[in-house]
């Protein structure tokens, strides 16, 4: 009988051993990022657009009627103008749950749906925009923010599919403008070092460069938007600080707010 | 076909990547359903792969100041030892607190500053050669 109990209590003694290892092996408090190789560093993770907005509610209580948009933008047969324009309208859809707006959010549901039809992702979007209109009827206001985080995954995951990972970029990079471009509003109407804080996203600012200066249809990188855009997050890399922690000053927000302004005018075709 | 074989062959290791993480994630959400019930809202896409033993994979992020968050990590390998830390952009460890490394882990992290953080994946023990891997994040 021990000859039987010697091999379980070896076992149990081998994983009390090799716990109290892990659990003695604790994580280094520091590591050198630059030794670690390249390869092993995965492209930057592009936050959704409610963990913006999550931070913005507790910051205070903007007027976020001010901020909706009187058009949801004109669109032509131009892809890139399309993706760009559905990621602004989501963007778009994000303020109107702000707002609470059901009109506005069920609109803009429907728009998502046209938006997505043009560039062959309807499929995709069919029952995301069914359900945003189903919530915004009854005002679950948390579950419409998840629905239009999910849409813009749904749209980037179903472009990625077709092959279209430039296209998915550029629906991001639309939704990031006009996010920003709100953003900076707010930040600018009670300036705070900490909330103009959010705005300091240097590696998602490269990622998108970078996303853009290599895209792998010469059409598309040489579409006058998508050049535009380049030159516009090439503007802003330096006026929201390298260091973490360092103020982003109210004038720097300005000028952020002016830029972003001017690109949502572009794509939406504003005025045109 | 050179270049068809190294299509195929690019298709067919991307396939057992994702068929890795696709396993893979049912655990790592299963790791982030008791955030869930705290109140916390968990992304809906992922990030994956697979490891050899002491392997390690960063996963860059860009976090806001106001936020938490939890990442959490699994692996669908019975008997690996997974572990997840978070730096900042200067190689600080931030982690909050932690479960212990295993098939499911995570740790929480709420940012001092706005910026970029690196999730650290990295497999301690598994009995297979490769690991795969997934991660999703919550926050609130």
């Amino acid at each position: 009988m021990p000859n039987m109990l010697h091999p379980f209590a070896a076992i149990v003694a081998l994983t009390a051993l090799t716990t109290t290892v892990l659990r003695a092996d604790p994580a280094p408090e520091s590591i050198d990022l630059s030794a670690f190789p390249a390869q092993s560093i995965d492209d930057v993770v592009v936050p959704v657009p409610s963990e913006v907005f999550v931070v913005l509610d507790k910051l205070g209580n903007p007027n976020w009627r001010g901020e909706m948009s009187d058009s949801l933008g004109k669109q032509t047969g131009n892809r890139a103008q399309v993706a760009l324009l559905l990621g602004t309208v989501i963007a778009e859809g994000f303020i109107a749950v702000e707002a609470e707006d059901s009109e506005k959010v069920k609109e803009i549901g429907r728009r998502v749906l046209t938006l997505s039809k043009a560039i062959n992702v309807e499929k995709a979007v069919l029952e995301r925009s069914k359900s945003i209109t189903d919530k915004a009827e009854v005002k679950q206001w948390l579950a419409v923010r998840r629905e239009f985080d999910g849409a813009l995954q749904d749209v980037k995951g179903a472009m990625q599919e077709l092959g279209d990972d430039d296209l998915a970029q550029l629906v991001s990079v639309g939704g990031w403008i006009r996010g920003t471009h709100v953003l900076t509003s707010i930040v600018s109407k009670s300036y705070s070092p900490d909330s103009a804080e959010l705005l300091h996203q240097p590696a998602l600012l490269d990622f998108f460069s970078d996303k853009l200066s290599n895209l792998s249809s010469r059409r598309l990188s040489n579409e006058p938007l998508v050049q535009r855009i380049r030159k516009l997050l090439k503007s802003i890399r330096p006026l929201i600080g390298n260091d973490e922690g360092s103020t982003i000053p109210l004038d720097n927000v300005k000028r952020i707010h002016k830029l972003t302004g001017e690109t949502v005018d572009a794509i939406t075709l504003k005025g045109a | 076909m050179k270049k068809s074989l190294a299509i195929l062959l690019s298709v067919l290791l991307a396939g057992t990547a994702w068929a890795y993480v696709d396993d893979a994630l049912s655990f790592a959400y299963e790791a982030a359903h008791p955030y869930v019930k705290l109140g916390f809202s968990v992304r809906e896409d992922a990030w994956g792969g697979d490891l050899g033993v002491k392997d390690r994979q960063a996963v860059q992020a860009q976090l806001f100041k106001g936020n938490e968050y939890w990442f959490c990590l699994g692996t669908d390998v019975k008997r690996a030892v997974l572990s997840i830390n978070i730096y900042d952009s200067k190689g600080k460890l931030v982690n909050g607190e932690s479960l212990k490394p295993g098939r499911m882990t995570a740790v929480r992290v709420v940012p001092e500053r706005t910026g970029s953080y690196y999730a650290i994946v990295t497999v301690l023990k598994s009995p297979e050669e490769r690991t795969g891997w997934a991660l999703v994040y919550a926050y609130k």
